[in-house]
């Protein structure tokens, strides 16, 4: 169900600011006992352990409708209406003429820098923007969007909930996942993931490895592109230092994904000889995203893959101050070593390729201001200023120019 | 009585971890060297991590007072914040740690300043988010760093009503806020 599972949460309120765990629980019990009136939600659909087949599948038609709508209104969907056209065409592409008609596809794309997918039961798949940016081609695409159409098609939700319903534990955790808060992907974590039946959910998951591959291969992509898509899956499992997460537990590993890959790679080498991988129209689609998935990677502090993304855009895209610029931050952000002088040096480059860009002339100033040489910084601040009069920290620039009188420093 | 049983368990051992106070009046932490009043009314809870107060309900409104280790990680941001950071490097971080933050949605900063909070160079950030019922949230956030704690004091409620409602509450909190530890410098 979940190309690579990482479990992240939307829609907790209130609480998001207090720390952790024990915090949330300690200020439920303070609110029980100070109004004696519970907060909770509405709750949605509950769940019928004693519904009939079509029933099922119009509860969790129900549920996935609801989680959609949390999403939509999440702000957290990457909006750009050419890529979503382009995904969909993908998809178009992928999806035999009959089963379109069926189970209508919808590819929507996630501000999420982390390496993801995910499908809920009613057609609508989920794909972040880290993925996205780490793929080299459309093959690539292909093959995991054939991977999350696969779960949908043949219905593995519906599958996996037929078989769990009757469950105390899984009643319990539909109950904890969609009654109180709302989560990203819950229900396709729930069901794919839920790891009350080991091997169940891996079988599904080869399911749709065999059969994502047979529908690439089939609309003609080369599908031996799935090993490359699997080296950056693995990549970054490993330089996050990702033991396998909790849900991927039930997936099958991804070194046994990986032999299967490799098998189905030899097997059809000679027919994908020729095969399509699209790589300029695809780096044409997906430059803009690579950036602001970087931006994401950087606010997370992932300063290897923010830069990564950075110099993956630059050799895309030259000659555009705003990624020479994310450089800097990266380095000015880290600080280690002679992070500072790598920093100088892409604010400049920025500066150089667009001089009416206000960002990297205050962060120029502010390397300058911290080292004590406010004489430098000076004019630095001040032309930040003066290219954006209202630049959102406009009050903390003021106050180093109140610093940066012309005696002091430097 | 299962629920009964599952509210009253978890509250007797919360109670054993942490003290729930009633009363208003000075409150002074030796452990993190700070001192605030409590207006009166509000109830506060207090650990080993954090003052909380809330006049009514923390769903509704809260104010929270932290006094962080500086190198205790976060948890949406690998960031790390340090001793000499400016203010402005310091609310930068934070800021990636709550807008990174799943549990955050619609995200919208209004309000990034320097202050000064009991003398010290401080952040003042404002922002608002909404939860998935669209219930709309405000906060005010102030951090301070000192050599080796983040201290930061924040106001969070319900945009409508609540938050204007108990704002001076907060704003007299913050006002009598006193720190007992060296700053940053």
């Amino acid at each position: 169900m979940i190309f690579l599972m990482t479990q992240r949460a939307i829609g907790k309120p209130v609480l998001f600011l207090l720390p952790y765990g024990r915090m949330q629980f300690i200020v439920g019990v303070l609110a029980l006992c100070l109004l004696a009136v519970g907060c909770s939600s509405a709750p949605r659909s509950a769940v019928n352990p004693n519904l009939t087949l079509q029933e099922d599948q119009d509860q969790l038609l129900r549920l996935a409708e609801e989680e959609q709508k949390i999403l939509d209104e999440s702000g957290l969907l990457y909006r750009d209406q050419a890529l979503e056209e382009y995904l969909n065409e993908i998809v178009r592409r992928l999806q035999a003429a009959e089963i379109s008609a069926k189970t209508p596809i919808q590819v929507i794309v996630v501000e999420d820098p982390y390496l993801n997918a995910f499908a809920l039961p009613n057609g609508v798949i989920y794909v972040h923007t880290g993925i996205l940016a780490r793929m080299d081609n459309e093959a690539q695409l292909a093959i995991l969007l054939a991977h999350e159409m696969t779960h949908c098609t043949r219905r593995h939700a519906l599958r996996v909930y037929q078989r769990l319903k009757n469950k105390p534990a899984f009643l319990a955790a539909v109950r904890d996942t969609l009654n109180q808060w709302g989560k990203l992907g819950a229900l396709a974590s729930l069901l794919g993931s839920t790891g009350l039946t080991p091997g169940f959910t891996q079988d599904l998951e080869n399911e749709a490895d065999r059969v994502g591959l047979e529908l690439a291969s089939a609309a003609g992509y080369d599908s031996c592109e799935a090993l490359k898509l699997f080296a950056h899956l693995k990549e970054e499992l490993e330089t996050e230092n990702l033991k396998e997460p909790f849900l991927f537990g039930t997936h099958p590993k991804l070194a046994k994904r990986l032999k299967y890959y490799q098998a189905f790679c030899e097997n059809h080498f000679q027919e994908d000889a020729d095969k399509i991988t699209n790589t300029e129209v695809f780096l044409a689609k997906i430059h803009p995203l690579i950036l602001d998935n970087a931006w994401l990677d950087l606010k997370r502090g992932r300063f290897r893959s923010a830069q990564r993304g950075a110099e993956r855009y630059l050799a895309i895209q030259a000659d555009d101050g705003r990624a020479y610029y994310l450089l800097g931050e990266v380095f000015r952000q880290r600080g280690k070593d002679n992070d500072l002088q790598k920093a100088k040096i892409y604010y400049q480059q920025a500066i150089s390729r667009d001089p009416a860009y206000a960002e990297p002339y205050r962060a120029m100033g502010l390397i300058y201001y911290k080292e004590g040489q406010k004489r430098l910084a000076r004019p630095f601040f001040e032309s930040c200023l003066s290219l954006a009069p209202n630049i959102s920290d406009k009050a903390y620039i003021e106050g180093y120019l109140r610093k940066c009188t012309p005696h002091e420093g430097g | 009585m299962k629920k009964l049983i599952c509210v009253l368990i978890p509250f007797i051992i919360t109670a054993c971890a942490s003290r729930i106070n009633g009363g208003g009046g000075l409150y002074e932490s030796s452990t993190h060297h700070f001192a605030v009043d409590i207006p009166a009314g509000w109830v506060q809870l207090n650990t080993d991590k954090y003052l909380m107060l809330s006049k009514e309900d923390p769903f509704l409104q809260y104010v929270l007072i932290q006094a962080r280790p500086i190198d205790k990680p976060f948890k949406h941001t690998r960031k790390k914040l340090k001793p000499r950071m400016l203010p402005q490097e310091a609310a930068e971080i934070i800021l990636d740690e709550i807008s990174s933050d799943r549990n955050v949605v619609n995200f919208a900063l209004v309000e990034n300043i320097p202050v000064s909070l009991d003398g010290y160079d401080a952040f003042k950030v404002i922002f608002t988010y909404s939860t998935e019922n669209s219930l709309n949230l405000k906060t005010i956030y102030y951090g301070l760093l000192s050599q080796e704690r983040f201290y930061n004091i924040r106001y969070t409620a319900v945009e409508k009503y609540y938050f204007k409602r108990d704002i001076e509450a907060f704003e007299a909190i913050l006002n009598s806020f006193k720190l007992h530890d060296a700053p940053a410098g």
